[in-house]
């Protein structure tokens, strides 16, 4: 069971805000344009929609939990889970910097080499062909630009 | 040496020195970036690579074109782009009225066509306002008597509301005192299957999308939106002729650089296109494409975007956009 | 002039060595394009486009409409492969495809949508060329009513969609529907939800999302566990890797089902492959007798998509070739590319120049039997991308994913949001969210609100108008009745048990 009560009722409280958010800028909008519904018509109803559902979503949760004891999410996943996309973010920010071809190479290496604890020699030896391969692919063969940086590549 | 001959030899001397530092002629030596806000076979992108095309077949540059496709944000990731090129004489851009436009009503725009260094203006787009082909409004009067009679109940299909078909609309609108609906289509094509399917009743279009469904007797011409009468249709009245006497609103395109430049670049770029419009191929090319030659040079560019700003944030205004500068 | 001397004249045009040769390059050109995400037909066209300018329009056309529906097979490689669309109408074969290749089924995933594209593709041209005219007119006479209806239809497909938590799949709806609503209003200039980015102005590229939320969003969902490195299975030998005759036979209806379907829709202007694979699922899993099974990898759930968005092609063809009216980016730029050859393009053309329109339409026979030869043998090839180890394959994966972002607009905002999005599709699977109905309401969110406010134009407020015509009131009435099916089952639930109670 993937999704505890507890995801239910952050995500439902969540949405719930995003509802009102949507709700409070389509007031801002014309609901009514001369010709027809103006630009806050659909997302007023949306919003609308979205906070009864999350609502709807977090009292049932909020129900269960009491009801029930939870079982504890593993932490440790999730903690790995976050540590690959900030390690993917991180590899987006820089690619303004050092370009695709080095950003992806540092990438691989640290999800071959730390995260899945293989060799460094093996991770080195896979970040520098998979940029290879994807430098023959894209520029080269299909013509199709990479992110480059500041040192031209 | 005679008196006479040393004056005269000082003096040359002196001319020489006066005439050599004389600014360097631009001449492009890298191959020249032409960006553009569409993406490929969007209508700027389509007139960039033919003057890429044109301009190596007809040898008027030392070096390639090549167009950059920019598109996205409205096309202001294209402007946006253009101004961050800032002194960039390797690059320039084809605009179109949008440029001019889009920042008037969106308050995200964070340049606008003052900030780049205009070159050229090189086209003019004219419309032609169609019906269908068994509708009963055989000229323009008979159109707008119509939507006096019945006011809003008369539909015309186009683009977004700050377009060309629009502001053609308002105009009409405010000269006759007549009133009929505009109804927004993203695209050509369904705004001409509304047409051909009879859920709206008009259109404007531009004459080479027409052309095709006029000779198969689909649509009927009832005007058309220009100075004078185009070649392909000769016994079309003018909005003018008519009876409706607005002025002309030319959908534009021209070249666009970045700001600061040197002068000679833009006298260069300047020169190049007058010399590409008086080549066979752009000619053969505005008859296709049924455009009007509207050359101008920049200084003339510069005041006719002020002219075309200033006219379309009025008729913007009472069309009911948000104007934000 | 009558189909069989067309056809004829067509196939001589066709079956010609430098076409043939024209329209394997076509074919070849488009599936390495399709397999690429981001990349798609429409910019491959426009850059190939002066090179046409040497050759004989006919070639030519042969030549670029191959890319256009070859790029359509290679779509589905990386869907099941990798879960990365490799554009935007293989997102639906996303849902079954990868989970059929997780079971280690991949090699037949990948037969399966190759054999769906080829008789779909091959309706499809069938279509074409026999009842173009009748049916360009049928069309015309659908507007913005009949779209919104089509549109509700659609999303009224949430709710065969939503697996477990109806709740969740329809807030997934919402926050898809708002995605969509970023952007300028088309009919007020007015922007909405940009928060002051210029780059927001034209909307969130739905490619961004499909990319996020699928690809980047599994594989943050892999990477929880270290140990778990074990390989998506490859069984070995050929047998193996072909669809077996039972998973044949069980799409006998999808492949009916995604032609028919596909192409009608292809037909609309402005409805593209998209909803048209979306459709076709959603029919799929409504007259299927395991319907619960969808979502876990059955064959029909690639069979129906794949299919739809390969006739498709052939139906969007019939307004560009019949009417001179594109219906989708690609046929946009295809329509240009004949008016630059001198051709003019519209009611008359198939008159004035029957050799053309015979000649592209045989060639699209044959184009599709080269792409069935082209694809089939490549499958245990693409199949062994799986024996890679996962630390290899999901850096390999992110990487992909960038660059198909990175090439539909080179902006770097834009490869952001993919980082966001991927944060997203994490989450959401996390919390049991299916993001199937994200991206549906994010595809025809857009749609929708513009069609129901242009009727309402048209109809000056009625709404009536939704049910005074009879084709948009028919599928109005197939929406709710699509919404009110939960509660019937629940209801029959009830009473099957009140009878087990009672009796």
């Amino acid at each position: 069971m993937k999704s505890g009560a507890n995801g239910d009722v952050v995500s439902g409280g969540v949405l719930t805000g995003l509802g009102v958010f949507v709700v409070i800028e389509a007031s801002r909008w014309d609901y009514l344009a001369p010709d027809g519904p103006g630009p806050g018509f659909f997302p007023l109803w949306y919003g609308i929609a979205l906070i009864a559902l999350s609502l709807a979503l977090m009292i049932g949760a909020l129900k269960r939990r009491a009801a029930a004891s939870e079982t504890r999410a593993d932490w440790r996943e999730v903690g790995r889970a976050l540590v690959a996309w900030a390690a993917f973010a991180l590899s987006v920010a820089l690619l303004k910097l050092l370009g695709f071809l080095l950003s992806f190479a540092l990438l691989t290496l640290f999800i071959v080499s730390v995260m899945y604890r293989r060799p460094l020699g093996f991770g080195l030896a896979a970040s520098v062909g998979s940029a290879a391969a994807f430098y023959l692919i894209f520029p080269l063969a299909l013509n199709v630009a990479l992110p480059v940086g500041v040192f031209g590549f | 040496m005679t008196k006479r001959t040393l004056t005269s030899a000082l003096l040359s001397t002196a001319l020489l020195f006066a005439a050599a530092p004389a600014p360097a002629e631009f001449k492009p030596t890298k191959p020249i970036e032409v960006i553009v806000h569409t993406g490929p076979g969007g209508g700027g992108d389509v007139l960039a690579r033919f003057i890429a095309q044109a301009v190596e077949k007809e040898k008027l540059a030392p070096v390639r074109m090549q167009v950059n496709n920019k598109p996205g944000g409205g096309g202001l990731t294209a402007m946006n782009y253009v101004v961050e090129k800032k002194g960039d004489a390797h690059a320039i851009a084809i605009f179109t009225g949008v440029w001019v436009t889009n920042p008037l009503t969106q308050a995200e725009a964070k340049v606008t066509v003052k900030d780049m260094t205009p070159v050229v203006r090189l086209v003019l787009e004219p419309a032609v306002i169609v019906v269908k082909a068994d509708a009963p409004y055989k000229t323009l009067r008979d159109f707008i008597d119509a939507a006096k009679k019945t006011p809003g109940q008369l539909k015309q299909s186009g683009g977004s509301i700050t377009s060309r078909d629009n502001v053609i609309r308002q105009l009409m609108m405010k000269n006759t005192g007549a009133n009929w609906a505009f109804i927004s289509f993203p695209g050509g094509g369904e705004r001409i299957a509304a047409l051909l399917g009879g859920h709206v009743n008009m259109m404007v279009i531009e004459p080479q999308e027409a052309g095709e469904h006029i000779r198969a007797k689909n649509m009927r011409v009832l005007a058309q939106v220009a100075d004078k009468r185009l070649p392909a249709f000769a016994d079309v009245p003018t909005m003018k002729e008519a009876g409706v006497d607005i002025p002309n609103v030319p959908q534009v395109r021209g070249v666009v650089a970045p700001p600061g430049i040197p002068q000679d670049a833009v006298a260069y770029y300047e020169d190049l296109f007058l010399r590409l419009s008086k080549t066979a191929t752009w000619r053969k090319y505005l008859e296709d494409q049924q455009f009007e030659d509207g050359y101008l040079r920049s200084a003339e560019l510069s005041q006719f975007f002020d002219q075309y700003a200033n006219r379309m944030r009025d008729i913007l205004k009472e069309a009911g956009a948000k104007i934000v500068r | 002039m009558d189909v069989a001397s067309g056809l004829i004249q067509g196939f001589s045009v066709a079956l010609a060595p430098g076409n043939l040769m024209w329209c394997f390059v076509g074919c070849f050109l488009g599936t390495v394009v399709g397999i690429m995400p981001g990349l798609g037909p429409a910019a491959t066209i426009a850059m190939l486009l002066p090179l046409t300018f040497k050759m004989d329009p006919t070639s030519a056309i042969i030549m670029l409409a191959g890319i256009y529906y070859g790029a359509k097979y290679g779509g589905s490689t990386t869907s099941i492969l990798l879960n990365v669309p490799g554009e935007s109408a293989s997102v639906v074969t996303c849902l079954d495809g990868y989970q059929m290749a997780r079971k280690g089924r991949a090699g037949a995933a990948l037969g399966i949508a190759a054999i769906a594209s080829f008789v779909a593709g091959t309706v499809g041209v069938i279509a074409l060329m026999l009842i173009s005219p009748p049916l360009a007119k049928v069309a015309l006479s659908f507007s913005s009513p009949e779209y919104f209806a089509l549109m509700a239809l659609g999303l009224a497909m949430v709710v065969l969609l939503a697996g477990r938590s109806l709740v969740k799949a329809l807030m997934a709806m919402l926050v898809g529907l708002w995605i969509a609503s970023i952007g300028t209003d088309l009919f007020t200039a007015v922007s909405r939800f940009t928060f002051g980015q210029s780059e927001l102005l034209d909307g969130v590229d739905f490619v961004i999302v499909a990319i996020g939320v699928f690809a980047v969003g599994e594989v943050l969902g892999n990477m929880e566990q270290r140990e778990a490195a074990q390989v998506l299975p490859v069984p070995k030998g050929l047998r193996n890797l072909l669809p077996t005759l039972e998973e044949l036979k069980a799409c006998r209806f999808a492949f009916l089902n995604g032609s028919v379907v596909g192409f009608l829709i292809g037909v609309l202007p402005g409805a593209g492959s998209t909803i048209a694979s979306f459709i076709s699922y959603g029919l799929e899993k409504a007259v299927s007798k395991h319907p619960e099974k969808f979502g876990t990898g059955v064959p029909e759930g690639v069979a129906a998509p794949e299919g739809a968005n390969n006739s498709e092609t052939g139906g969007a063809l019939v307004p560009m070739l019949t009417l001179g009216i594109p219906g989708s980016s690609t046929t946009a730029i295809l329509l240009a590319a004949l008016i630059l050859w001198g051709l003019k393009p519209g009611p008359l053309m198939i008159q004035d120049n029957p050799a053309l329109f015979w000649g592209l339409v045989a060639s699209m026979y044959v184009g599709n039997v080269m792409l069935l030869v082209l694809n089939i043998p490549l499958i245990p090839l693409f199949a062994q991308i799986l024996r890679l180890p996962v630390e290899l394959l999901y850096p390999l994966i992110f990487g992909i994913s960038i660059v198909g972002v990175y090439s539909v607009s080179g902006s770097l905002f834009d490869v952001w949001m993919l980082a966001a999005f991927g944060l997203l599709g994490y989450v959401m699977r996390r919390l049991d969210y299916p993001s199937a109905p994200l991206i549906l309401g994010l595809v025809l969110g857009d749609s929708m609100e513009r069609a129901l406010r242009q009727s309402l134009m048209m109809s000056q407020g009625e709404l009536g108008i939704l049910v005074s015509r009879p084709v948009s009131a028919i599928m109005l009435g197939l929406t709710v009745l699509i919404l009110l099916l939960p509660l019937f089952r629940k209801a029959n639930a009830w009473r099957v048990r009140a009878l087990e109670e009672n009796g």
